[in-house]
């Protein structure tokens, strides 16, 4: 028995034994705790040398607590962390956001920035952490977050910003972008209102779908942008749809605007305000070329060239904006049964007659406009002759003034009669 | 008369002389402000609206002005009306007195008799007003009512409306600017060098301002007016021996200057601006 027992004893030592060393040193192997990571990054002054660069090993577990990622142990990000002992390999590789946020991972790959980074390998391309930041995620309605609405435009500039390495090496259409928007009524709602609904840089570049807007799968492609635009401007869009401008009711071979062609993107102002009604007219001259040209040639037009002179009619104020119509179109605000109306904005008691006045006139088109025409030529030619008979006049007149003025008194006409 | 001190005679009474003078601050304000908006799109003219406070600014000193010249005609028919009266004369034989404003064929004699003298010839015999002269001051009344005209119309559209078709304030568009553009054009390039930048006045002639010349420059200038003063003995009713006042003659030349600069400079920026267009068609 003592034998047996003997044995019995052995075994179970050994089998202890085994237990012990499979749970001592193989838990360490399979499962690295947030703690042992710690006990090495929670110390704050921990830091490597990179490169050249010092970098803190540092992970403040307070504020990561506090993120979206609180309950994600350190190694379900890391996963090759836990492939070591307690040092693992350094550096670690990149952590692979897609792992579980494979939808957005697979939108961002194809966009962008994501073609930049992962196929052309541009190192300023951003990774998800350029944007979400690392140990710090919190959620986008988080204020600290930083892809919340008031912090979006600062997070973007990071590299948008004008005079960045990003903006220096690479071919962008745009300039000055977050310059700009920050000067815009979306820009200014946000920082001076703190309008968190307005329009910030994801609201119309998506966040993880950023394309050029030369793409047509873009959200600012030029035949995408009402679609965008009409995320918050619904009964704006609403209307523009039932205009001649739209192409549900026009149909033709040349570019119909959308909203960018009148509001500029980045530097989009309200339509009240003086800088957007000083360019209304060139907007759309950029189209309605003769209309613009002729425009400038009448009062209205001279007087918008001036200081102060955004008062005047422009376009949209006879033409309506969003609604616009052609003239035939008894909903247009220059048709027939309008045109009253509309010029009564401004010209108090205006009637039928006045309606006539011409506002894109030239005196350059005989055709259309003959009475402008004779009249500038009978007026030009009144001028020409004027001034042809008084500069010869003057222009004897200059050296015998001068060869009497050298001579003296000069002769008087009394005594020489 | 055979004193060696120099003689004065009036030209331009001290009525005349306020008239000329609301015509110069009137004229050349319309002519500064007209033509900024005319010529909106050169920067000379966006630097003019911008210093004299933007385009409204503008608008109101226009039209300030405007009532300003109806006022200084309405005080030149008065004027008139009081010449008349004291000529007595009948209405016709005043207007078309001999030595009156109004050409006559006279004039067209002194044209030629100029040119002649242009070319070498004697000093043509100019009376009281020359041909030149009367242009300037029938110009106004003429450009009074062109200008006067067109220029209510485009003020009050909406009551023009009611009188002609709408389109006709393009017209009047049209005349106002062109007419207003010779206007600027004569008197800041021709009836500048025929007053004032002729060799024997340059560079300005204030009897304008001081209101007084001399007898030997009357006699110089207009010997027939002389001539005509001798003869009938009213020369020596009219002679003075107060010479203009010194102060009087130092800001007459001093502000003359400064609009004849003002003009000399607008029109050259105008020359420019249309031989640019010239050049670009």
């Amino acid at each position: 028995m003592t034998r047996i027992g003997g044995s019995i004893t052995k075994v179970a030592c050994c089998f202890i034994l085994i237990l012990m060393v499979s749970f001592g040193f193989g838990g360490k192997v399979l499962a690295l705790t947030d703690d042992e990571c710690l006990d090495c990054h929670g110390e704050e002054d921990w830091t490597t040398e990179r490169d050249g660069e010092t970098i803190s090993l540092y992970v403040d577990m307070d504020m990561f607590n506090q993120t979206v990622h609180a309950e994600n142990g350190c190694i379900s990000c890391h996963e090759d962390a836990a492939e070591g002992e307690y040092e693992h390999p350094v550096p670690l590789a990149s952590v692979n956001c897609a792992n579980c946020h494979d939808q957005i991972g697979e939108i961002y790959e194809n966009s962008d920035h994501g073609k930049a980074a992962l196929d052309n390998h541009d190192e300023l391309a951003p990774n998800c952490d350029d944007c979400h930041t690392k140990h710090n995620i919190l959620p986008p309605d988080n204020k600290k977050s930083s892809t919340y609405p008031l912090n979006i435009p600062l997070t973007c500039g990071r590299c948008h910003r004008e005079g960045t390495e990003m903006t220096q090496t690479h071919d962008l259409n745009q300039h000055n972008v977050v310059e700009n928007y920050s000067m815009s009524i979306h820009g200014k709602g946000l920082f001076v209102d703190g309008l968190i609904v307005t329009a910030v840089c994801n609201s119309c570049h998506t966040a993880h779908n950023v394309l050029k807007a030369s793409n047509p799968e873009s959200s600012v492609n030029r035949n995408n942008i009402v679609e965008t635009c009409d995320q918050c401007h619904v009964g704006i869009v609403n209307k523009f749809k039932t205009s001649v401008h739209s192409k549900a009711i026009t149909s033709t071979d040349k570019k119909l605007p959308v909203c960018i062609d009148c509001h500029n993107s980045h530097t989009i102002s309200r339509v009240s305000q003086k800088d957007f009604r000083l360019i209304i007219a060139e907007q759309c001259g950029n189209c309605h070329e003769y209309e613009s040209e002729t425009y400038f040639e009448t009062y209205h037009g001279r007087a918008s060239m001036l200081w102060g002179g955004e008062t005047t009619a422009k376009c949209s104020d006879c033409h309506g904006s969003h609604n616009i119509m052609p003239s035939n179109d008894d909903g247009s605000m220059i048709n027939e049964a309008n045109i009253v109306e509309t010029c009564a904005q401004c010209h108090s008691g205006a009637n039928q007659s006045f309606t006539t006045y011409l506002t894109h006139a030239t005196h350059n088109d005989r055709e259309r406009y003959p009475y402008l025409f004779y009249t500038f030529w009978a007026m030009t030619g009144l001028l020409v002759g004027t001034f042809a008979f008084f500069g010869l006049h003057t222009i004897l007149w200059i050296p015998r003034g001068l060869i009497d003025k050298i001579k003296g008194s000069g002769s008087n006409g009394k005594k020489t009669e | 008369m055979d004193n060696n001190e120099p003689l004065y005679i009036e030209r331009f009474s001290v009525f005349q002389r306020m008239t000329h003078l609301l015509v110069i601050v009137s004229f050349l304000t319309l002519a500064v402000t007209g033509m900024a908006l005319k010529f909106a799109m050169e920067d000379w003219a966006q630097w003019i609206a911008y210093v004299l406070g933007g385009f409204s600014v503008l608008g109101a000193l226009h039209r300030f002005f405007a009532i300003v010249t109806f006022f200084y005609f309405f005080l030149t028919m008065i004027l008139l009306y009081t010449k008349w009266r004291e000529s007595e004369k009948s209405l016709l034989g005043f207007i078309f007195d001999s030595e009156g404003l109004v050409p006559n064929l006279n004039d067209a004699k002194e044209l030629i008799a100029t040119l002649k003298w242009f070319f070498g010839g004697p000093r043509p015999y100019y009376g009281h007003w020359t041909y030149w002269e009367k242009f300037d001051f029938m110009a106004v009344f003429w450009g009074i009512a062109v200008i006067g005209s067109s220029g209510l119309a485009l003020w009050f559209p909406v009551a023009f409306s009611n009188l002609l078709p709408g389109y006709g304030l393009n017209i009047a568009t049209i005349i106002h600017s062109d007419e207003a553009l010779l206007a600027a054009g004569f008197i800041f390039t021709i009836h500048f060098y025929n007053t004032h930048l002729r060799p024997d006045k340059f560079p300005l002639d204030p009897v304008i301002f001081v209101g007084s010349i001399s007898v030997d420059e009357l006699k110089h200038e207009r010997p027939r007016e002389y001539d005509q003063l001798v003869a009938s003995g009213e020369l020596e009713e009219l002679v003075q021996r107060q010479a203009p006042a010194p102060w009087l003659k130092r800001m007459s030349t001093v502000f003359g200057l400064f609009v004849v600069a003002t003009g000399s400079v607008l029109i050259v920026s105008i020359i420019i601006t249309m031989f640019s267009y010239i050049g670009k068609h």
